[in-house]
């Protein structure tokens, strides 16, 4: 092997950080003062390299440092809960369903003219049945001659088994529920379907009701599955 | 009337109390590591930016965007190798605003020529030598950079490097042999 070819083995073995030379390099160094000369200065380079980068990232930390960084995270509050694309892509998911299916249903003339003649339908969760909270009367206001969303007072009971509920498509229920967990942290995300209480007592809750004109309402296909 | 059967979905309204007693244990950890990894993103910053006040300035504000984001983190045994990158990263837009700023103001300013230079071992002892140790380091691709920073940092060593940053032992050595293998021919 030439002087060059032991340089670079050299070179190799100090950038690996082993101490100890091959059997051959180190044989070929007792016998060649121009490449033991070589190999010194290149200990001596990597050794002021690992100084030098140790005397880079060693630098004292000022004392001023986690003082700020408390303060500052006592003004920043908690930290944020999660939320990601995926809640998020949930909830507009969720949101899409519903506002398309009661638009469908409101718009479909052929919809319209058959319910028009039937009487009231009752839909029924049949596999959530033993979590369904019991049905809340939606409202009893007199029926106007058009569709329309009318605003009703809703109060949470203390018991805490009957909630403000809303229509959700079996295979969107566990993001859904997901969702709503989050939801009041995310101060951010525009909401129509519930809206906060006010923190510390339970009061009653503004919730806006869907109130619609001669429709019978059934259970969504999927709903069943 | 009509009415309508509803889903409640299972866990609707979260008391007041509960959010509170999560944000105080999440707070609570944070704090816990704070005073752990508070150090090792100044000094991550500090081996970019080599300037006291601009580091702890990159610091504070990687612990504060780890703090708000805190709970995002699923593995809490992440935060240092989390905290580690953020500090790397923001340090490194920030040595970047620097040199465009410096550069716009001294737009004429050309590099010194490199004439035939002093010897290795004159180079070593120099005090030359950290600055040009510094700009070799600022050539260096950023992944490279990282680890021979981290693993450079008293009491760390590769193991916890690799830990740190979720790699292979095996590629923070193979990195770190690079590395250094450049950073020599550059300062030879």
């Amino acid at each position: 092997m030439s002087c060059e070819g032991y340089r670079d083995k050299l070179i190799d073995g100090l950038a690996s950080g082993e101490s100890l030379l091959d059997g051959d390099v180190a044989g070929h160094l007792r016998t060649c003062a121009e490449c033991k000369r070589f190999y010194e200065a290149q200990v001596h380079l990597f050794g002021a390299i690992d100084s030098g980068v140790r005397v880079m990232v060693n630098e004292e930390v000022p004392m001023s440092l986690l003082p700020r960084v408390r303060r500052l995270v006592a003004e920043n509050g908690a930290p944020r809960r999660s939320w990601n694309f995926g809640w998020g892509f949930a909830a507009v998911a969720a949101a899409a369903v519903v506002v398309m299916s009661v638009g469908l249903l409101r718009r479909s003339p052929e919809t319209t003219g058959r319910v028009a003649g039937r009487g009231p339908a009752v839909s029924q969760g049949r596999e959530e049945s033993a979590r369904v909270a019991p049905v809340l009367p939606l409202t009893a206001a007199a029926a106007p001659k058009h569709h329309a969303m009318e605003a009703k007072r809703v109060t949470v009971p203390e018991d805490g088994e009957s909630r403000p509920q809303v229509i959700v498509l079996a295979e969107e229920r566990a993001a859904f529920a997901r969702f709503v967990t989050d939801l009041p942290e995310e101060k951010d995300v525009a909401v129509a379907l519930t809206r906060r209480a006010s923190d510390g007592k339970d009061e009653a809750v503004e919730t806006a009701l869907l109130k619609i004109d001669e429709l019978d309402v059934k259970p969504l296909e999927s709903s069943n599955q | 009337m009509r009415e309508l059967v509803l889903i409640q979905p299972g866990r609707v309204l979260v008391g007041p109390s509960e959010r509170e007693s999560e944000s105080c244990h999440a707070h609570r950890e944070f704090e816990e590591r704070l005073a752990e990894c508070g150090s090792l993103a100044f000094r991550v910053a500090y081996g970019v930016l080599r300037h006291a006040a601009d580091a702890e300035d990159v610091a504070q504000e990687a612990l504060l965007k780890a703090y708000r984001n805190f709970e995002r983190l699923r593995e809490p045994t992440r935060f240092r190798g989390w905290l580690v990158r953020i500090a790397f990263r923001m340090a490194l837009d920030r040595w970047r605003s620097v040199k465009r700023r410096e550069k716009r103001e001294a737009p004429g300013e050309q590099p010194e020529p490199r004439t035939a230079g002093p010897s290795v071992e004159e180079l070593a002892t120099s005090s030359e030598f950290q600055a040009r140790l510094e700009r070799a380091m600022e050539e260096l691709p950023e992944k490279f950079r990282l680890v021979v920073l981290l693993a450079g940092i008293q009491g760390y060593t590769l193991a916890e490097v690799s830990g740190m940053l979720g790699i292979p032992m095996g590629t923070v050595k193979s990195r770190l042999f690079l590395a250094r293998k450049k950073l020599a021919e550059k300062l030879r």
